[in-house]
């Protein structure tokens, strides 16, 4: 296998994949370990993309996919599992960004529950609620719903109102 | 003015430093950290080890007279590799490219199926590999004469008026057969405890992601 696969069909859209394994992750160590697995995934699912979808949503399926069912490091979050809250103190990935406000909506994102991430990173991607239920299958009908929950208790996390 | 998260968002990707890749190193033949692939290579390892010890087994327990155990447990053996690596070929069913519920339920599904019939195979292999063993030993060459048949004209000459059964005692079957019942009784929980101890952290994650997916697909 060449790395032209990874150069040409991956590294064009490795911001989506970065965006998304950073909201699974908490430190530097496991950021890398999903960047790469989810990079590995792609390249041996490849022979089943079929053309129905556009390579960027193949590319957010398979990296949600692969977030969903790794899991962290036992040392860094053996208490802090699927929908637990974990403390921003225990983030250590608070200045991934050089944006002050990118790294508290980041923090604040990692309080959700696995699946209200995938929800709200595909929204604020710009994803349609039609394509979003079509992503993580579920009813187009109660995304709208749920983004806008998510979207209330973000603003609850990021003013300090609820941990 | 407090800024959206959609703002947030859009302004906070537009510094040049905000999407570096991280640096990989030869990608393609990093060994896959995903739990498919780590089930993949436990089970393979794992029945590659049963291989092993069934034949080793096999060779200790015939050179030491005591055939009837190691045909037995051979035969287990090797019927549990054939049927986990057949529950293996359903890991490569499972595509990436489904929606993330339908991916969940496919590797639940194989999950569930994977674990409902090695349950079923523990709730009877552990009484029979015990079965095995007292027969086996029953059997063995005691100076002429099978080792069960001296111990019960042992136990005879202690107890004369002791209720036999084809030539064997009451209580001794009844014991056999208790531990049997008892192993049958266990050795699914005894599976069970097993793999929660290894997977028990993804077994519970998956149940939880599937509950959330549900509960919005209703």
């Amino acid at each position: 296998m060449s790395t032209d696969f990874y150069k040409t069909s991956i590294l064009p859209f490795s911001g989506i994949i970065i965006k998304l394994c950073r909201a699974y992750t908490n430190t530097q160590e496991d950021f890398e370990d999903y960047y790469q697995e989810v990079c590995l995934q792609i390249w041996r699912s490849k022979e089943n993309f079929r053309e129905q979808s556009e390579w960027s949503t193949w590319v957010y399926r398979i990296s949600l996919n692969v977030c969903l069912t790794l899991l962290k490091k036992k040392k860094n979050n053996s208490q802090h599992f699927a929908s637990d809250s974990l403390p921003i103190e225990e983030t250590e990935d608070n200045d991934a960004f050089s944006d002050e406000a990118l790294n508290q909506l980041y923090d604040a994102i990692r309080k959700l529950s696995e699946i209200d991430r995938a929800i709200i990173m595909l929204y604020l991607e710009e994803k349609s609620y039609q394509e979003i239920a079509h992503i993580i299958g579920t009813n187009p009908n109660n995304i709208g719903v749920r983004v806008k929950r998510i979207k209330i208790r973000l603003k609850k996390i990021l003013d300090g109102e609820i941990n | 003015m407090e800024k959206s998260i959609e703002n947030i968002w859009k302004e906070g990707f537009l510094k040049s430093d905000a999407l570096v890749a991280p640096k990989i190193n030869d990608l393609y033949n990093q060994k896959s950290k995903h739990v498919i692939d780590k089930f993949k290579r436990a089970f393979n390892i794992n029945l590659i080890a049963i291989v092993v010890f069934a034949f080793v087994m096999l060779a200790v327990t015939t050179f030491n007279g005591l055939p009837i155990i190691g045909i037995s447990w051979f035969l287990v053996l090797i019927g549990l590799v054939v049927v986990n690596k057949k529950l293996t070929s359903g890991l490569e069913k499972i595509d990436y490219n489904k929606n993330s519920y339908e991916y969940l339920m496919s590797f639940n599904k194989w999950l569930q199926e994977q674990l409902s019939i090695n349950r079923k195979m523990a709730r009877l292999y552990y009484p029979f590999l015990f079965l095995s063993i007292v027969v086996g030993f029953w059997f063995v060459d005691a100076e002429g004469i099978p080792l069960g048949e001296r111990l019960v004209g042992e136990v005879l000459y202690g107890f004369p008026d002791i209720y036999l059964v084809n030539g064997i005692p009451l209580i001794g079957i009844a014991s056999v057969l208790i531990i049997a019942a008892v192993l049958a009784l266990v050795g699914g929980r005894i599976y069970n405890m097993d793999v929660k101890i290894i997977y028990g952290r993804m077994f519970k994650k998956i149940e939880e992601l599937i509950g959330d997916l549900e509960e919005l697909r209703g």
